[in-house]
């Protein structure tokens, strides 16, 4: 009996360290978030998205608050870009949405820069302020003629 | 119904064929096996004595044919009721058949623990009993690998009756043992036979050990059965059955064949 | 020419048949697992064959293939001053590829051959029969609770090798390349989502949890009975499961990306 209830401790921890592993793995690699699905679904438009894509993760000062959902052209052939987030997110009217790069070469994403207005964004509505991707190619030819890398605002 | 399969045989096969794909074992297989008594199949290898022991306990099913145990019919039952007839039956395997990652104990405690409720004293109580009928003590937390020949044999023999069956098969319950171990599982099986009234059908080469136990024997030869008493064997005037009994056939006709006249009777 | 076209069709034919007997075979392993009492002591001794005593050899490859793939995807990266995504690659390969078909693989080597093995020796040497003579169902006693054992633990070898391959190229890249430890845990949890990656990478441990389980126990369990026929259907399984892995890992990639 000894003998046994040594085993079954050993598989207790066995089971417990890959559960925690598939927890660690879901939640903190693949950033699962219990809350979601969102809920909140704004739309911001944009004359060039670069290299964004649906699932791209949408941020607010550097914390993943959702994801792109969807990519469309509008009537005025801009990008409308779909994002779902999370539920009891509160932004506030004049919040704009900007499309940023993590390092040079990295992934794109939407980056939210909350606003100072009291009233808050409801789900279905467009963002007010927008700001496309930042061209590469635009980028370099700015810092050659001498603009500075402080345009974008 | 019952009466009557019971009067003409605890277990009856009748028309019995059976082929592994080409190599034809049974024809049309004729026997019956008496209710209480010690019955012995023997034939040369071949034969098919394990296989015939295997079709009585539906582990293998004829392929024409019927084969009633306690007068139950078994060929065409489902595997579920087939356990249920198979509560009536024990069987001792040839290498005993034991679980070999289990203890002694848990293995002869097993059927109770399957299709018992007795509580744990009361299990412990029937195991030990059995285990002591058969000549085995202080072997319980023993695995079976640590078991000598005629001790695993004796210990698969206690799990085989621990359900009480009415029926015990054996296959080959003699061999590969040392003379000793063979008469006191010879002695088990005959205690078994009288005092419980057990049904007991063993397949065996023991050919001196078959004659002495054996209230009838079973040859089989030609896809097919001859039976009869010891006796009536070991006078048979077929030359291939007097070669086969051999020696030991001689002998036993030389000191019994004065019972011949009263078991033609 | 026609005899030859005749025996493709034999063999196929039987190919087929022993498919058909293998998922009748797993159906009642299912219809085992539902009808009570589920045998936990043999499930517990299951899982601890199967899976602890596998815990050493997953963690060792784990951590090689992740000082393989971290030393490897940094050489290329570089080239491209791309090493700060050193973590989304290893990340990615890992979790969606490695992790799961290598995780199957070894266990398949390690586990499901033993498993083959025992049923096979257990059917030799008439222990099935033995039980079924005691009236218990060989399929429920000894059969579901090994299958279970597989199909449980290969998740979680799975997580194992994969966390312990991150963790290995994270040594190397890190500590003895160099790099930034933020920037790859950065890169890394930026790359992977849930729902692509990591579910995809259990739906294939589990998948391939049953496709082993099925293989290994019913290679054993209909293996002939003798020690050549055992040692036949051992390797059986290995070839068998090895095959069906990677197979399935194939469609369910291509499943994925539709």
């Amino acid at each position: 009996m000894q003998s046994n209830s040594n085993r079954d401790l050993a598989v207790g921890v066995f089971v417990l360290l890959g559960l925690g592993l598939i927890a660690y793995l879901s939640l903190q690699v693949g950033g699962l978030s219990l809350r979601e699905p969102g809920g909140l679904v704004l739309f911001a438009t944009f004359d060039d998205i670069g290299g964004l894509s649906p699932r791209s993760s949408v941020r607010v000062g550097g914390v993943k608050v959702g994801r792109v959902e969807s990519i469309d052209l509008d009537e005025d052939l801009r990008a409308r870009v779909r994002l779902n987030l999370a539920r009891d997110l509160e932004l506030s009217v004049d919040t704009a949405a900007a499309i940023r790069t993590s390092g040079l070469l990295g992934d794109q994403f939407v980056a939210l820069e909350p606003g100072a207005e009291d009233e808050l964004l409801v789900t279905g509505e467009d963002f007010a302020f927008t700001e496309s991707a930042i061209n590469l190619d635009k980028l370099i030819g700015s810092v050659v003629h001498g603009e500075g890398l402080g345009g974008g605002d | 119904m019952t009466e009557v399969d019971e009067e003409s045989g605890h277990v009856e096969a009748r028309g019995v064929a059976l082929a592994f794909g080409r190599r034809e074992i049974f024809r049309d297989l004729d026997c019956r096996f008496a209710k209480g008594r010690i019955s012995v199949l023997m034939g040369g290898s071949g034969t098919g004595k394990s296989t015939l022991l295997r079709m009585i306990g539906g582990l293998q099913i004829p392929d024409v044919g019927s084969l009633r145990v306690a007068g139950q019919e078994l060929v065409g039952l489902e595997e579920a009721q087939l356990k249920a007839m198979r509560g009536r039956l024990g069987m001792l395997f040839q290498n005993g058949a034991l679980l070999d990652s289990m203890s002694v104990f848990e293995n002869v405690a097993l059927p109770l623990r399957e299709h018992t409720s007795l509580s744990e004293t009361e299990i412990a109580e029937r195991v030990h009993g059995r285990l002591s009928a058969v000549g085995l003590s202080d072997i319980d937390e023993l695995l079976p690998g640590e078991l000598s020949g005629g001790m695993l044999r004796r210990a698969a023999l206690a799990r085989a009756i621990v359900m009480e069956p009415e029926i015990l098969l054996c296959d080959e319950p003699f061999s590969g043992l040392d003379p000793p171990n063979v008469s006191r599982i010879e002695a088990l099986l005959t205690h078994l036979n009288r005092d419980r009234g057990l049904t007991v059908i063993i397949t065996s080469h023991h050919m001196a050990t078959s004659l002495r136990m054996a209230h009838r024997i079973l040859l089989l030869r030609n896809m097919g059965c001859v039976d009869g008493s010891p006796a009536q064997l070991a006078s048979s005037r077929d030359s291939a059955i007097r070669e086969f009994l051999g020696q030991d056939g001689a002998e036993y006709l030389a000191h019994h064949g004065h019972e011949l006249e009263g078991a033609e009777g | 020419m026609t005899r030859g076209l005749a025996n493709l069709g034999a063999a196929t034919l039987r190919q087929i048949e022993e498919l058909g007997r293998m998922i009748r075979f797993g159906a009642r392993i299912v219809m085992a697992a539902s009808r009570p009492p589920f045998r936990w002591r043999a499930f517990m001794a299951a899982v601890y064959d199967s899976g602890v005593l596998s815990v050493a050899l997953i963690c060792a490859a784990g951590l090689t293939v992740g000082f393989v793939l971290g030393l490897q995807l940094y050489n290329t990266l570089v080239r491209f001053g791309a090493e700060d995504s050193l973590g989304t690659a290893v990340g990615l390969s890992l979790i969606r590829e490695l992790g799961p078909v290598l995780t199957g693989l070894l266990v398949t080597g390690r586990a499901g051959s033993a498993i083959t093995a025992e049923i096979g020796a257990m059917r030799t040497g008439q222990q099935l029969d033995g039980l079924r003579m005691m009236a218990i169902d060989p399929i429920h006693f000894v059969v579901m609770p090994r299958a279970m054992a597989i199909f449980f633990v290969l998740p979680l070898l799975s997580a194992l090798f994969v966390s312990l391959g991150i963790f290995g190229a994270y040594l190397i890249g890190v500590e003895l390349l160099g790099l930034d430890g933020g920037t790859f845990l950065a890169s890394l949890e930026a790359a992977v989502e849930f729902d692509t990656d990591v579910l995809q990478s259990l739906v294939k441990s589990v998948v391939f949890g049953v496709l082993l389980a099925l293989i290994a126990t019913w290679r054993g369990y209909s293996c002939e009975p003798h020690s050549a026929g055992v040692s036949r259907a051992t390797t059986s399984t290995v070839v068998t499961a090895s095959i069906a892995i990677l197979l399935a890992d194939y469609l369910l990639t291509a499943l994925w990306s539709l």
